[in-house]
């Protein structure tokens, strides 16, 4: 049990694990390729639906768990180490160690290291040295940060639900249980920044269920009842009024994606043969329809695939054609809006300025002060020298021969005696 | 001709071997008898396809398997680079066997198949005697005895290490395949890296609830709008391409130099640096001519060394019925098994189509353009015809069958006499064809 | 009796017409420590460039370290300068616009690989550790001098050649490069040749020989 139990420790804290598990959707993708050019969007649908998938996405926020153990395990062993009271030291927390048969005395490396720009601690058996900033902190950040990625993209695969639907100015905010507070202004303006070229806002009243008034922007979105308010499209919501030859009536509410204009959209006239498409002329001016709330409609009526007429009319006008009477009386802004509920998005942001932080730290710290350490320790008259550095290593190293070539020459015998 | 255009595969078939002698000094009797009898294996099997199944499906088998190999040299990239810089993680078991006679041996079986296969396929698909086979391999037998006998003049500290060696093996089988244009990676990986990036940009962009493009200012979109460009396909390929020697390269010259800590002496201990150091530099020869390989490969794939066919389009025009005719036969034959392209204008609208006969003996009226791409049109070359825009091959065998990168099928009524063809409902499958590329190129969205 | 560093058998050197070492016979014992003196154009410089690798001579045979050099190729030759033997010369010919650890570093850039921390040692052990990032024209004769020497021993070398290393110094300059000498040779055991015109310095070897027109004319062992 013992044994299973370190084999499973020992691969799920493998630095292996990760390239590993990347590879195997490496494959399952490059295979998925051949059979549809969706690839992507396939991939993450057989990953939400297979167990199998999902299990080997989720070893890697496992694996980013015991490595962030396992090495904190490890710096606080090399910190342990770095004590002089401290005895047994394992060979493996050192990139080189050598035992040398030498008396004890350590003679004047200690200044000899203090001149090399290492800070000392020695008693008589033990001597320790380090210089440079460990990269430790930075490193532990970059495990979190894969940590959020990973488990960020794994919640968000499995968990993710998102409905769209239609926010009208003077209907409830729809959603997914309903109640929601009355959706009072839609706004939207030109922005002066350098990434958004324009600012919606959305202003909600207080719910009946006790939810309070908000106004939702464009970005970061905000939650509503859990879920993200994302505004995806925009267009409006015209009452329709037509009247046909045969003196029937007809009236609907429809909700056009209209916007920008050139884009085309229709509406089924309920309880009726016809069908609609409409579209927005471009005002003359340049100005922006949705911001100015100043809208002419350009549509075709249809009947069946047959075209009985086309023409335009603006918001609280009417057309007439052929005994045929269109008007439009009103017309509301319309946002069509994805609610999303996906506890994965903010530990996936959470992981990028992790990435950034840990980036900004580690390099400075790897090119200029990367972290090096010896230690000397005499035990039954034999001298163990370890070494490890994680930059320099060269020039570390031949501070570290020097310094051992200088205990096994007896030069600091002689030090003592002169 | 054709003894040219072995030159580049017997010339690779040649460096394989080199470097197989050169990373494993030791076994060069048995590199050579595996590489010679993976060599007829690879040979014979490739025969036995084209023989017995479709050419289409024959290169596709040779395609996949290069394509493994590549994939394969991506996962020894990666474990070099994990070997060379992280300590704890250990690859003895794996190293020891790399050594061993019998990897070795594979290796050097499986470098003849692939090398033997793709060298052969140049030719197989069009002609291909049992005769000039023979003499192929003849030829590359010849070429591993004269490889061997310069490999023992070359110095023996001229080493290569486990990954510098396979990634010089896999640049040029590459090399080699990219001689043949229907083996051709480069191009397809561009392709499926620019729609991964127009996925991947898509879906995060989703995913991160980040506003539409109607709310982001016009010159961000810009920007942002490049990467659904073919450009990121290009690009996005060339680094993938690229990457694993790089990262061989990276392992390699940040391997971690032997522990000198035991010698007291100064001198001694500098010398045995001093030797790490000139070994180490000796093995990244291998990665960089591997690279530039590479590079080589790429350049003969974005620029092959063949003629397409291309004839400029014939203007016809319809008669009163509203009807475009073409005959089978007269100035043009249409049964030749060649491209023949038409255009035709009405009204300020114009469309191009082309009339083949594909080997299955079936006439096929298609558009010079496709529903992916800009409407750059085709050409015809060994095979397969290509869209210019964004180099997919096509089979001839599927050309007339909608999908991919496949030119848009016309209905059309094939008679004794010729081809006819509806011009109304030619002009207006052209103007949404065209249109729908045209919006794809905008943004993707 | 240790084994010969040097051996020699008929070894001569000719520059055209003229004869600058005639047929010599030289056995040098491992450890040893030979002073060779003569008057100007005697032949020492001659023979120490022969024994340094830093020369071919036109005859006989010529053995240093177990290595017969005139079978020696040209990059053999470098390799056997490089690791076998260490020069001082009387004219320093350090690099003027290097610290005195570069110079050092420079010899073992040669060799293999610089190694700085070896060389601050190298430097300390000839008592210049206050000295190290000085350049050549901010010491004093005998503190190059004592660069040339952490110089000369920095790789190791089995043979030591001296080309009149005191000459440019004072008297009291010379006793303490003498003495270093001295201390260095106990401690890492190599074979010292110098060349001298001066009595002195020549006593502080084991053995003199005196050349005069390229011929061995005496040899002296030193009373200890």
């Amino acid at each position: 049990m013992k044994r299973l139990l370190s084999v499973c420790w020992t691969v799920l804290s493998s630095r292996a694990l990760l390239p590993l598990v990347c590879g195997i959707f490496l494959m399952t993708y490059i295979g998925i390729a051949f059979g549809t050019d969706d690839t992507l969007i396939a991939l993450m649908g057989y990953t939400r639906s297979s167990v199998i998938l999902t299990v080997l996405l989720a070893l890697i926020p496992v694996n980013g768990a015991c490595r962030m153990l396992a090495e904190t395990r490890r710096f606080l062993a090399r910190r342990r180490a770095l004590r002089v009271e401290t005895t047994d030291v394992p060979a493996a927390l050192y990139d080189e160690t050598v035992e040398m048969p030498v008396s004890p005395s350590f003679g004047d490396l200690p200044a000899r290291l203090g001149a090399s720009g290492y800070a000392t601690r020695h008693t008589d058996n033990v001597l320790v040295a380090w210089r440079g900033i460990s990269a430790f902190p930075a490193r532990m950040l970059f495990l979190i940060a894969t940590f959020c990625i990973f488990a960020g993209i794994l919640v968000s695969l499995t968990t993710r639900t998102s409905h769209r639907a239609a926010v009208i100015e003077g209907q409830p905010l729809p959603t997914a249980t309903g109640g929601g507070g009355l959706v009072e202004r839609i706004a939207m303006r030109t922005a002066s920044g350098l990434i958004l070229s324009r600012v919606l806002s959305i202003e909600v009243a207080q719910s009946d269920s006790g939810d309070a008034k908000r106004v939702f922007g464009l970005y970061p979105p905000s939650t509503y009842r859990g879920y993200f308010v994302y505004p995806r499209y925009l267009g409006f919501a015209p009452v329709i009024r037509l009247s046909a030859p045969g003196g029937q009536n007809y009236e609907t509410q429809g909700t056009l994606n209209i916007y920008p204009p050139g884009r085309e959209d229709r509406v089924e006239i309920a309880g009726s043969p016809y069908l609609m498409e409409f579209s927005m002329e471009q005002p003359a001016d340049g100005s922006d329809p949705f911001i100015t709330g100043r809208v002419t409609f350009l549509f075709r009526l249809l009947k069946g695939k047959e075209l009985l007429f086309s023409g335009s009319a603006p918001v609280g006008g009417e057309f007439v054609h052929d005994g045929y009477r269109l008007a439009i009386p009103d017309c509301k802004r319309m946002v069509s809006t994805d609610f999303i509920r996906d506890y994965g998005v903010l530990m996936i942001w959470t992981a990028a300025v992790l990435f950034l932080v840990s980036g900004c730290i580690w390099l400075p710290v790897r090119v200029f002060f990367p972290r090096r350490e010896m230690r000397f320790a005499y035990a039954r008259n034999v001298l163990q020298g370890s070494s490890r550095a994680e930059g320099a290593r060269r020039r570390h190293g031949s501070v570290f021969h020097e310094a051992l070539d200088y205990l096994e020459s007896g030069k600091s015998k002689m030090d003592k005696t002169l | 001709m054709a003894v040219v255009k072995l030159i580049p595969h017997l010339l690779s078939w040649a460096g394989i071997v080199l470097v197989l002698m050169r990373g494993f000094p030791q076994r060069r009797p048995l590199l050579a008898a595996a590489s010679i009898a993976g060599f007829v294996f690879g040979t014979a099997g490739a025969f036995i396809l084209f023989r017995s199944l479709s050419s289409e499906l024959s290169f596709a088998i040779i395609k996949g398997a290069v394509g493994a190999v590549f994939l394969l040299l991506w996962g020894i990239a990666v474990a070099a680079i994990y070997s060379n810089s992280v300590r704890d993680l250990s690859f003895s078991r794996g190293a020891r066997f790399v050594d061993a006679p019998l990897c070795a041996g594979i290796g050097a079986l499986l470098a003849g198949v692939l090398s033997g296969s793709v060298c052969v396929s140049s030719f197989l698909a069009t002609s291909g005697s049992p005769m000039t086979l023979l003499a192929v391999v003849l030829a590359a037998g010849v070429l591993v005895f004269v490889v061997m006998a310069l490999d023992s003049l070359l110095p023996a500290s001229y080493t290569v290490s486990w990954s510098g060696l396979w990634a010089a093996i896999v640049a040029l089988l590459f090399f080699s395949s990219s001689s043949v244009i229907r083996l051709d990676i480069f191009s397809p990986l561009s392709m499926k890296v620019m729609k991964f990036s127009h996925d991947f940009v898509h879906q995060f962009f989703e995913s991160m609830l980040i506003p539409d493009h109607l709310f982001i200012r016009t010159y961000l979109w810009g920007y942002i709008g490049l990467l659904f460009s073919k450009g990121v396909g290009f690009w996005g390929a060339l680094t993938i391409w690229f990457t694993p020697v790089l990262l061989v390269l990276l392992a390699i010259r940040f391997e971690l130099l032997p522990s000198v800590a035991h010698i007291r002496q100064g001198a001694q201990r500098r010398k045995q640096l001093a030797a790490a150091i000139m070994t180490r530099r000796y093995r990244l020869v291998p990665p960089v001519i591997a690279l530039a390989v590479f590079g080589a490969a790429a350049y003969r794939s974005s620029f092959p060394s063949v003629e397409y066919w291309d004839p400029k389009p014939i203007p016809v025009s319809a008669n009163a019925a509203g009807e475009i005719f073409i005959p089978r036969k007269g100035e043009i034959d249409l049964e030749d098994g060649k491209l023949h392209k038409y255009l035709y204008k009405k009204g300020g609208k114009e469309a191009r189509f082309f009339v083949l006969l594909t080997p299955t003996g079936q006439l096929t009226v298609d558009l010079d353009a496709c529903a992916i791409c800009k409407p750059d049109g085709y050409g015809q070359a060994e095979g397969t015809v290509i869209c210019y825009y964004c180099k997919t091959l096509i089979p001839l065998e599927t050309v007339g069958k909608p999908g991919g990168c496949n030119p848009v099928p016309i209905d059309f009524t094939a008679r004794e006499d010729g081809v006819h063809i509806d011009a109304m409902a030619l002009i207006n499958k052209w103007s949404s064809t065209v249109q729908e590329t045209a919006r794809v190129k905008e943004g993707g969205k | 009796m240790a084994a010969n560093i040097v051996e020699t058998g008929g070894l001569t050197r000719s520059y055209g017409d003229i004869c600058a070492l005639k047929p010599l016979d030289l056995r040098v014992p491992e450890g040893e420590w030979l002073s060779v003196m003569g008057h100007s154009g005697s032949g020492k410089s001659t023979l120490l460039n022969l024994l340094g690798g830093l020369d071919r001579p036109s005859g006989g045979s010529l053995r240093i370290g177990g290595e017969d050099l005139l079978l020696l190729s040209e990059d053999g030759l470098a390799r056997f300068r490089r690791e076998f033997v260490g020069i001082i010369f009387q004219q320093h010919h350090l690099v003027p616009y290097l610290t005195a650890v570069e110079n050092v570093m420079l010899a073992q850039y040669f060799h293999s690989v610089p190694d700085e921390a070896e060389a601050r040692s190298a430097l300390e052990r000839v008592g210049l550790g206050h000295r190290l990032n000085n350049r050549p024209g901010e010491l004093s004769g005998g503190e190059q001098q004592r660069v040339c020497i952490a110089r000369a021993i920095i790789n190791s070398p089995k043979l030591l050649l001296g080309d009149e290393p005191t000459g440019n110094l004072d008297h009291q300059s010379t006793m303490m490069v003498m003495e270093l000498l001295k201390e260095l040779r106990a401690e890492d055991n190599f074979t010292v040749v110098m060349v001298t015109h001066n009595q002195e310095v020549a006593t502080w070897g084991d053995r003199t020989i005196y050349l005069d027109d390229g011929v061995l004319v005496r040899e002296e062992r030193t009373e200890s």
